[in-house]
């Protein structure tokens, strides 16, 4: 009875999933929502720095990929549940995230945090108190505003780093802290709505690819090529290709 | 763009039916697709477990009554978020959990706490989590549907019944042949809201990771800052949703037309149109 239901329900699986045979291709999770690292273009598909990066590394290694748009604050749950097997999605590689995943070297290095701020206003960095500050929800920013901001200030997280670049905008929030990576075109698109203000923050072992902790093969795989990338230049060159002010190795 | 198209409307006009049909936007339009299947598979589903929930609740036997009524009882006041979210999840894990009980040994047990091994574990592509998705809004609104239904059974007159007894009918004939039959123009004022509350609740599809018209919508209307993912523009997000906001008022208008033609055309010749309006 117990290999009946078995049979049944794998069979009625394979009408709509793609189990097993799907195993070859290695699918690849990102936001679509954090340009350039990665975005859906114009033609609706995924595009940016991390597109071309997986799939040049995928070319080298000789595996199938695809690229798979999820939600950034369910995207470590959902690489754990094996509803894929890589994350590229400008994910800082920490020491909170390596107690649940594993990451490869990184392929981008580390980028200080910075904050900003609506022009005309001004604030004490050394003694931020009473101010209302904003970051994309689970992302290091988040992490370090709660670790050392949270007393005595108000930290509201967003879950796409645009909703708090909105409220900035809008007047809800006193200062916001993203990547330093793309502040510039959002401080040009917003027309001087907006400047840069207090110091950098480098948080984080930079940006790699993350990978359940039991698939070593693929880790050690894509670390591989990413330091062939970096040998042979490729790497900066790409780096150098999709940021404005890039950092390089 | 044809050339003398875009002499014809202008410059501005040109950019911007070029910005609303690139391949983000023809995209955005074939997700509609999602929701429209959505609203028909789970509105089939519902009258499925309607009439599945009916039955149950008309047994002769108490225990099945009751699983019947409690199905009723429980789904209906149960928030349809909730369930969306709950019912695909707990299907999944019930899925893997059977498939480990085949595949999975203590040799190849997997690190995490779930699935039990990696074997077992299973993915749904976008269009199974619709399927899931549609068996979901079938599960939720049948339960509305059963009780419209349910009712509609006793609201058939005792007359017909009692003709179909003296014409020799057995009790299935009379159940399939005259209650069934004229069950229906009874329960539509019934089912015609469920299908309203069901095609509302299509909007929660984006719930599932299925990149339906409302997660299109806040995708295509998030602020992009940045001149290579398309065009530079601040938060229009309020325009987009305001374009579903007419759909769904389209949707529930045109149902609307569509239930009042069906309720005088099923109506018809069988009982007098006062009847079915009260």
């Amino acid at each position: 009875m117990k290999r009946l239901l078995f049979a049944a329900a794998t069979l009625s699986m394979a009408a709509f999933t793609g189990s097993a045979s799907a195993q070859q291709t290695v699918r690849i999770a990102t936001e679509g929502a954090y340009a350039p690292y990665n975005f859906i273009n114009e033609a609706g598909q995924p595009a940016g720095f991390e597109i071309d990066l997986g799939n040049e590394i995928c070319l080298r290694a000789e595996l199938a990929c695809e690229f798979v748009i999820t939600a950034w604050d369910s995207m470590i749950p959902n690489l754990l549940a094996g509803n894929y097997d890589l994350i590229m999605a400008g994910m800082s590689i920490t020491e909170e995230r390596l107690q649940t995943i594993d990451f490869t070297d990184d392929y981008y290095p580390p980028d200080p945090a910075v904050f900003v701020i609506r022009t005309g206003t001004a604030f004490d960095f050394d003694a931020l108190a009473g101010v209302r500050l904003g970051a994309q929800t689970a992302t290091i920013q988040a992490g370090y505003l709660q670790d050392t901001l949270a007393t005595g200030n108000t930290v509201v997280l967003f879950d796409t780093f645009e909703g708090a670049v909105n409220d900035l905008l809008a007047g809800n929030l006193d200062i916001v802290m993203i990547d330093g990576g793309f502040v510039a075109p959002i401080i040009e698109a917003t027309g001087g709505a907006l400047v840069l203000a207090g110091p950098e923050v480098t948080l984080g072992g930079g940006v790699g690819a993350g990978v359940r902790k039991e698939d070593t093969e693929l880790r050690d795989t894509f670390t591989r090529i990413i330091a062939e990338m970096k040998a042979d230049g490729s790497l900066n060159a790409l780096i150098a290709e999709w940021f404005d002010d890039p950092m390089l190795f | 763009m044809p050339d003398w198209l875009a002499n014809v409307v202008g410059p501005d006009a040109t950019f911007w039916l070029a910005y609303l049909t690139n391949g983000a936007h023809q995209a955005f339009y074939a997700s509609f697709g999602y929701t429209l299947a959505a609203a028909v598979f789970g509105g089939m589903f519902a009258i499925l477990f309607g009439l599945g929930g009916a039955a149950l609740r008309r047994s002769r036997f108490l225990p099945v009554r009751a699983v019947g009524a409690g199905y009723a009882l429980i789904v209906r006041g149960v928030p349809d978020v909730l369930f969306l979210l709950f019912f695909p999840l707990a299907f999944e894990q019930a899925v893997e959990w059977v498939i480990a009980q085949g595949v999975c040994t203590p040799e190849n047990a997997g690190t995490g706490a779930w699935p039990p091994c990696p074997d077992a574990n299973i993915f749904f592509s976008t269009g199974g989590y619709l399927a899931i998705a549609c068996v979901a809004l079938g599960i939720v609104y049948g339960a509305f549907a059963s009780s419209a239904i349910h009712g509609a059974l006793d609201s058939v007159p005792k007359g017909q019944v009692d003709a179909a007894r003296a014409f020799g009918m057995s009790e299935r004939q009379i159940f399939w042949r005259i209650r069934i039959r004229q069950m229906w123009i009874f329960a539509l004022p019934g089912l015609s809201n469920v299908w309203m509350l069901l095609v509302k609740a299509t909007s929660l599809l984006s719930l599932l990771n299925i990149p339906d018209i409302v997660n299109w919508a806040g995708r295509l209307g998030a602020p992009n800052y940045f001149p290579r993912a398309g065009l530079v523009h601040p938060d229009w997000r309020w325009k987009y949703y305001l374009a579903l906001v007419v759909f769904y008022l389209v949707l529930t208008w045109a149902s609307e037309r569509f239930f009042r033609w069906l309720k005088r055309k099923a109506g018809h010749g069988l009982i007098a149109d006062d009847a079915v309006a009260a």
